[in-house]
């Protein structure tokens, strides 16, 4: 199969949807697929894979709110008509299609049935709604809508109305396993570590709800350690902290992989205390995938991911931003191994879910679904009921 | 003041022309729209009577037991059945109401849950080789593009029928006679066991 994907935001500059772009790419062209990416480029000498073409130097622009780096005018009109002429490509993939970017300019100019993901859980209604107007008869040409999570396609809902498909994003879940080898944060059972990722000075991120929880926690399990990993500036968080908080947290700062592994893989309880802003909870997967027991605040975004199986969800959850429940329930897991060990087997079957395996599997699907209904659209050019036929006055008799 | 007639005339026209193009427009926008329709329930057509057949050849498979089997074969038959005797004209869109397949494909639903327990389907499964294991798999994956197939329908409608609602759209019947399409609504769940 030939397909194209439009990414609306520079594919050089690390972010989410560039992520999971990449990684579609290199999942179907592994599969034997001819897979070509459209996005903008920052740095237009730097090292592309061969798959993408560059749709014009990204610009930063605020747009919804944050500045992203897009591009659009004349050069990448003509790039982007130029790809999709030379692509041939039998379904076009567009991601954040109402994006001022190359995502929008596909779908404007494309011919071929077209499928289309939404990332963002934070649309901005003003921008959507001036220019609905002008979008609908574009989007009238997206033929299957995929949203990331269920925030996501409210999003969707709410300001294109219809409804979406979801398909969770994609966690190459094997890099996670665990190896059962002892790390440098591997705790004891006097000494359990419980392990917190994410920028340390952005408040959604909710290191302080953690924190705040700390003295009760260490009432209770006097040995527990709580390391940190994530960017921020380690001295003010650190400076803030009551002397025996300080005393029991560990401050990594930014982390590589391979210790972000090794931090997952050993972690006795894994605490997330976002208080909002999350769309997908991408960590959460790889907590599970590593084998980390997942303590969680109750974000709608978090409690999709953790799932509610026959057997429970996959996760402990406690009331978003409430730092006396958290504690106790962190001192109730830790009190608890059979707990942890159910969640943690509970957790890694979860997470197998959301492998790119299976995720591209259903991409596909999609696909196929798609182009099976473009393909049958046109039933027969003699048969098919076409403009003029449509046009034509009903009969007397008929109504 | 004096009224130029020329002046007025070319108004006129023009405003005729650009009244007469948005027309056409939006004419052949609904038509691009009913396409749209039109390939979106043949899809689910399509994926449905996949559905069916798979749970056919899973039922006669051997690899369930007999009662099983015959819940399965019985509800799959009706819609294969169903399926036939009201077949989707040619055109799709004329009398559109997917000839009433709602509730036999619901039927067929309800079976496939009923039948699919988690210890059938590990069952099946723990033989990779055997015919079972492959016909499950061919029920799930129609099943669940089926389910997308709908989804997709459906949205396509909502788009028509905003369209067709439109003023102009009514008062100049651009629609022609193409009948107003429906969602098509019944249970698409995958049996809970088949997804875990």
């Amino acid at each position: 199969m030939r397909i194209g994907l439009v990414c609306p935001y520079a594919f050089d500059v690390p972010g989410g949807v560039q992520f999971h772009v990449r990684d579609l790419a290199e999942h179907f062209t592994a599969q034997g697929h001819e897979v070509g990416v459209l996005a903008p480029v920052d740095d237009p000498v730097g090292d592309l894979p061969a798959y993408v073409t560059s749709s014009g130097r990204a610009v930063p622009v605020r747009y919804n709110g944050s500045v992203a780096r897009l591009t659009f005018g004349p050069v990448t009109s003509s790039r982007v008509s130029r790809w999709l002429e030379e692509g041939e490509f039998d379904v076009l993939h567009l991601h954040e299609p109402v994006t001022p970017s190359a995502s929008l300019m596909a779908l404007w100019a494309s011919s071929e049935p077209v499928v289309a993901t939404f990332h963002t859980a934070n649309l901005r209604s003003r921008a959507m709604h001036a220019a609905n107007p002008l979008l609908r008869p574009s989007t009238e040409k997206i033929r299957a809508r995929i949203a990331v999570s269920e925030e996501a396609r409210s999003t969707v809902v709410r300001h294109l109305g219809g409804d979406a498909y979801i398909i969770p994003n994609g966690v190459d879940t094997g890099r996670f396993t665990p190896s059962g080898e002892t790390t440098r944060f591997s705790g004891t059972a006097e000494r359990p570590v419980l392990a917190f990722l994410g920028r340390i000075d952005e408040p959604r991120k909710g290191l302080s709800v953690l924190t705040d929880a700390m003295p009760a926690i260490l009432d209770a399990v006097p040995g527990v350690r709580l390391v940190v990993a994530g960017p921020g500036d380690v001295d003010e968080i650190r400076g803030a902290l009551d002397p025996r908080v300080r005393a029991a947290t560990e401050f990594l700062g930014a982390v590589s992989e391979a210790d972000k592994v090794d931090l997952l893989r050993s972690a006795d309880v894994y605490v997330a205390p976002h208080t909002g802003g999350e769309s997908f909870g991408i960590v959460l997967v790889e907590a599970m995938a590593a084998g980390a027991p997942v303590l969680a605040s109750d974000l709608c975004a978090f409690t999709a991911v953790l799932g509610d199986g026959p057997d429970g969800p996959a996760g402990a959850t406690f009331a978003n931003g409430d730092s006396p429940a958290l504690s106790q329930a962190v001192v109730e897991l830790l009190r608890t191994p059979d707990e942890r060990s159910r969640l943690r087997d509970l957790g890694l079957r979860r997470a197998r879910s959301f492998d790119w395996d299976v995720v591209a599997e259903r991409v596909m699907a999609v696909y196929e679904t798609v182009i099976d209904g473009a393909d049958r659209a046109p039933l027969d050019p003699i048969q098919r009921p076409g403009l003029l036929s449509r046009l034509r006055w009903p009969a007397r008799g008929e109504s | 003041m004096q009224v130029d007639i020329l002046q007025v005339a070319t108004i006129v026209a023009l405003v005729v022309l650009a009244a007469a193009w948005y027309l056409s427009y939006s004419a052949s926008r609904l038509d691009r729209l009913h396409a749209k329709v039109e390939g979106a329930v043949s899809a689910l057509d399509a994926q449905l009577v996949r559905r069916a057949e798979a749970t056919l050849e899973l039922a006669t498979s051997g690899a369930v037991d007999p009662a099983t089997s015959l819940l399965l074969a019985d509800a799959a038959s009706g819609a294969l059945e169903r399926h036939t005797h009201h077949p989707l004209s040619h055109d799709l869109l004329d009398g559109q109401n997917f000839a009433g397949r709602e509730h036999t494909e619901t039927d067929l639903t309800d079976a496939l849950k009923a039948a699919l327990t988690p210890e059938t389907v590990a069952e099946l499964r723990a033989d990779p080789q055997g015919p079972g294991s492959d016909a499950l798999a061919r029920v799930e994956a129609s099943a669940l593009r089926a389910q997308m197939a709908r989804r997709f329908h459906n949205d396509a409608v909502r788009e028509v029928r905003r369209v067709r609602e439109k003023w102009f759209v009514r008062l100049f019947r651009l629609a022609g006679r193409a009948a107003l399409p429906e969602p098509v609504e019944f249970d698409d769940d995958l049996p809970p066991a088949v997804v875990d």
